[in-house]
């Protein structure tokens, strides 16, 4: 397996979906203004290399932006699609601080996680069968316990159409 | 298909790899007539209808889309998810005065002590200048103080008379102790 990077740990799907920052509908653009020395941008750094990826994997949508050394003090700055920019100091703040303080501010709250991941389920049935893009199964051979598919095993003579209809044929 | 006892199959005796019977050799398999008018109607009107039937599956498509739309859209814009927002922006605007108010106490406590440091080597500073001062001084009082038991050349003959006059004796012997012993004599 390639292990590429420091931390190679930020590429794996596992810690990627252990993000839980999901934006709401109205945050178009993330930009985060950080220095790469300073105790008190130690904080904004650690958040850089280590939860930017996950948001930007919950938010594919959202565009973020980082520059360094341009400001004597760390900050977030958001930017609304009504116009509007909110400005989040992060000097002096521990990597978890800022996401949940950004959790707090402009995620989605766990009920509407929660509610949108209903909407979601709601609109596939488990119970159907049909192609694999969309369904779970496509016959009910392919459950564990049910009959095997008739083009790998044959059925038993008593449950073939043929044999059934010549019996009724005869009696 | 399965061959019940409704569905039976056309070939009857022979296979389809069996050669035809020669009563069927001169057999014209025609395709069935068609009257070019009906045609031409029946197709039309097929077509009008496929038409205003696709027509309505669009319109009711872009209804339930946009109905869908309209849902969001309110939902999103509803009173109390704007008056969520502002609650929200008004906690991150105290939130950032907090930080503004710790920045600077922090920065007014760096100046502190960097004035203290200031001071304090001012002082250390003036206290060595002072000490060193100090020193100068006794040494210069300790070389006065000498000054006067030098020999100058007026107190020379005076001094020589003086040390002709009393011989000192130098020789003694010291044991362990430190006790020591003067035995001999000057002569």
């Amino acid at each position: 397996m390639a292990m590429k990077g420091r931390f190679p740990i930020r590429r794996t799907l596992q810690y990627l979906s252990q993000g839980d920052v999901v934006f709401k509908s109205s945050v178009k653009v993330m930009t985060v203004n950080y220095n790469s020395a300073g105790e008190l941008s130690e904080g904004a750094r650690k958040f850089v290399f280590f939860n930017i990826p996950q948001i930007q994997y919950k938010n594919p949508w959202v565009q973020i932006m980082l520059f360094r050394n341009m400001t004597p003090s760390p900050f977030l700055r958001f930017y609304l699609d009504n116009g509007e920019q909110v400005l989040v100091d992060v000097e002096d703040k521990t990597n978890k601080e800022i996401t949940e303080h950004i959790k707090k501010i402009l995620g989605k709250s766990k009920e509407t996680l929660e509610k949108e991941e209903r909407e979601r389920r709601k609109l596939s049935h488990p119970a159907n069968f049909g192609p694999k893009k969309y369904h779970l199964r496509e016959c009910i051979c392919e459950v564990e316990g049910q009959i095997p598919c008739p083009a790998v095993v044959p059925l038993p003579k008593e449950m073939r159409g043929k044999y059934k209809a010549a019996a009724k044929d005869e009696a | 298909p399965s061959w019940g006892p409704r569905l039976v199959p056309a070939r009857g005796r022979k296979t389809r790899h069996d050669p035809p019977a020669k009563s069927k050799a001169s057999r014209l398999k025609l395709p069935p007539p068609v009257d070019p008018e009906e045609l031409f109607v029946v197709t039309e009107r097929y077509r009008q209808h496929r038409l205003v039937l696709g027509a309505l599956r669009a319109e009711f498509r872009a209804e339930v889309l946009q109905k869908k739309r309209e849902a969001l859209l309110s939902q999103e814009g509803s009173a109390e998810l704007v008056e969520e927002h502002q609650r929200l922006m008004a906690w991150n605007e105290e939130e950032n005065a907090r930080q503004r108010a710790r920045r600077e106490e922090r920065l007014r406590k760096e100046e502190e002590e960097q004035k203290r440091q200031k001071l304090q080597a001012a002082e250390s500073r003036a206290s060595k200048m002072e000490a060193v001062l100090k020193e100068k001084e006794k040494e210069i009082l300790q070389l006065q103080e000498e000054a006067k038991s030098f020999i100058t050349p007026e107190n020379l003959e005076a001094r020589i008379e003086e040390c002709l006059d009393n011989p000192r004796n130098y020789n003694f012997a010291i044991d362990k102790e430190g006790r020591i012993v003067r035995r001999t004599v000057l002569s």
